[in-house]
C-alpha cells in the first residue's frame, strides 16, 4: 500500500533472489533453473531500475527550476513525495551510473556475439557444425552464431575414449541447440543494470553447463558416462595447460568452454540422480519476480497521481 | 566393467558423421571402418561406419589411403585455413578490446617487417581492385 513500501520491494525481491541464486540452481532441474532465473533476474533488474528512476525524478521535480519548467508545484512534490530529497538525488546519480553499466554491458555483449558470429561463418560449415582443430593442447567449446560452430581440438578427443568422445559432442551440441549463450548474456546484462544479482548470473552460468549435461545423459543414455566424461575432460583441459586458442579467446566471453569452474559439482550432479521438477519452488520464484514488477508499476502510478495533484495545485493557484 | 555402450539411444546422422569425424581425429595414425566400428562399437553396422567414412571422405573432411587390404582414413592435414581464420579473429578481437583502434593499428603497422608491409599492400591492393569496394 504504501509508496515507500512498494518502492522498497523490489530491492528486496533482488536480495531474496541474490541469497537464494546458488541454491535455487542446485535444486530446481537446470532446464527449468535457467529460463526461470534468468527472467526472474532481467524483470528484477528492470523494476529496480524502474523505482530507482522514479524515485530520482521525484527528487528532480522538487527542484524550482525543473518545475517550473514542468509547470508543477514543487511544493506539493516535496511535501507528498515518500523519498527524502537527498535519497532522490543519490536513486537518480545510481540510476545512471547502473543504466550506463548496463548499456556498456549490452553494447559489448552484442559485440562478443557479432564477432563470434563472424569467427563461425569464416570456419565454414564443418562437419555438421563440428570444426576439429589439429591442436594438442585439449580443448573444447561451443561458439555462437547463426547456426554455431563445436570446436574441438585433437588434443581433447585423444584424451577421450569413445562413449566420452560422444558425451563432449552432446554437451556442446546442446549448448547451441538450446542457444544458452544467450540465457547467459542476459543474466549478465542484468546483473550489470542491478549488481545485487550478480549471484545469480554465476547461477545461471553453472545450470547452463548443468542443463547441457543433462541434455548428454539423454542422448548417450547414462548418467555416470557423462560424469566421468565432464571430470575427465576438465582434467584434460587444465593439465594441458593454456590453450593456444583459450588464452586468446575465439569469442572467449561469449564461447562455453567445456572445462569450467563448475566441473566438480558438476561431475556430482550427474553421480546423482537427475532432479525432480519443483513446482513449488518455481512458483515462488516467479511469485517474487511479480511482486517486484507490480510493486515498481505502484511505484509509477502513485508518482504519477502525485504530479496530477501537484499540477492541479499550479492552475487553482495562478 | 568396461564401457557399457550396448544399448545407447540411436544417432541421427550428423551426431554419426562428427562421432566417426572425432573417433578419426582421436587416433593416432590412419583407421579402417573396422578400427572405427571397434571403437565406437554398440549397435553400429559396419555398412553404416563405412558409408559415413565415404561420405566424409567426399566432403573433403577425410582422406583416404590403401595400405593394406582396406582403405584407411585419416584427418585432411588442412588446419591451415582454420587456423588462419581463428587467428585473423584473434587479431580483431585484441583490436576491439582497446579503445583506440586507429592508434593500436598504427602501431602495429610501424612495427611491421618490410616483408609484411609489402604483403599487406598487395592485401589491400587487391581489395581495392575487387568488388567488396573499400569497407
Amino acid at each position: 500500500m504504501g509508496a515507500a513500501a512498494s518502492m522498497l520491494t523490489p530491492l528486496v525481491v533482488g536480495v531474496i533472489l541474490a541469497l537464494a541464486g546458488r541454491r535455487l540452481g542446485d535444486l530446481l532441474p537446470p532446464a527449468t533453473a535457467v529460463p526461470l532465473l534468468t527472467l526472474a533476474s532481467l524483470v528484477t533488474a528492470l523494476s529496480t531500475g524502474f523505482v530507482l528512476a522514479v524515485a530520482g525524478f521525484d527528487a528532480l521535480a522538487q527542484l524550482p527550476v525543473v518545475a517550473s519548467a514542468g509547470t508543477w508545484s514543487a511544493r506539493i512534490v516535496a511535501a507528498r513525495e515518500p523519498v527524502p530529497l537527498a535519497l532522490g538525488a543519490a536513486c537518480a546519480l545510481a540510476c545512471v551510473a547502473l543504466m550506463g553499466a548496463a548499456l556498456r554491458r549490452f553494447v559489448s555483449s552484442g559485440r562478443d556475439l557479432a564477432v563470434a558470429a563472424a569467427a563461425c561463418r569464416r570456419l565454414g560449415r564443418g562437419t555438421d557444425g563440428l570444426i576439429v582443430l589439429a591442436d594438442e593442447t585439449p580443448d573444447a567449446y561451443a561458439l555462437p552464431g547463426l547456426s554455431g560452430r563445436v570446436v574441438i581440438s585433437t588434443g581433447m578427443l585423444r584424451a577421450l575414449p569413445a562413449a566420452e568422445r560422444r558425451v563432449l559432442l552432446a554437451h556442446e551440441a546442446a549448448h547451441l541447440r538450446h542457444r544458452h549463450h544467450l540465457y547467459v548474456q542476459v543474466a549478465e546484462l542484468s546483473a550489470a543494470a542491478n549488481p545485487l544479482l550478480r549471484p545469480l548470473a554465476g547461477a545461471v552460468a553453472s545450470a547452463v553447463e548443468r542443463w547441457a549435461d543433462e541434455d548428454a545423459a539423454q542422448a548417450v543414455g547414462e548418467r555416470t558416462v557423462v560424469a566421468r566424461a565432464v571430470a575427465r575432460a576438465s582434467l584434460a583441459a587444465q593439465c594441458g595447460g593454456t590453450s593456444r586458442i583459450s588464452t586468446t579467446g575465439v569469442g572467449t566471453r561469449v564461447a562455453l568452454r567445456v572445462a569450467d569452474t563448475f566441473a566438480l559439482a558438476r561431475t556430482k550432479a550427474m553421480l546423482a540422480p537427475a532432479p525432480e521438477p519443483h513446482r513449488a519452488l518455481t512458483a515462488t520464484v516467479l511469485a517474487l519476480m511479480i511482486a517486484g514488477a507490480v510493486a515498481a508499476i505502484d511505484t509509477g502510478s502513485h508518482t504519477e497521481h502525485l504530479f496530477e495533484m501537484a499540477r492541479a495545485a499550479t492552475i487553482t493557484s495562478s | 566393467m568396461g564401457d557399457p555402450v550396448t544399448s545407447t539411444p540411436a544417432r541421427g546422422r550428423g551426431e554419426l558423421e562428427r562421432e566417426v569425424l572425432a573417433c578419426v581425429a582421436a587416433a593416432p595414425g590412419p583407421v579402417t571402418a573396422n578400427d572405427v566400428l571397434a571403437d565406437l562399437g554398440g549397435g553400429l553396422a559396419y555398412t553404416t561406419v563405412m558409408t559415413t567414412l565415404a561420405r566424409l571422405e567426399s566432403k573433403g573432411v577425410l582422406t583416404r589411403s590403401m595400405p593394406g587390404r582396406a582403405y584407411a582414413y585419416s584427418l585432411v592435414g588442412d588446419p591451415g585455413q582454420v587456423e588462419e581464420a581463428l587467428a585473423a579473429h584473434r587479431m580483431r578481437r585484441v583490436l576491439d578490446s582497446r579503445g583506440d583502434r586507429a592508434s593500436v593499428l598504427a602501431r602495429f603497422v610501424a612495427e611491421l617487417s618490410a616483408e609484411d608491409e609489402q604483403t599487406l599492400r598487395t592485401l589491400l591492393a587487391d581489395a581495392d581492385a575487387g568488388p567488396g569496394g573499400t569497407s
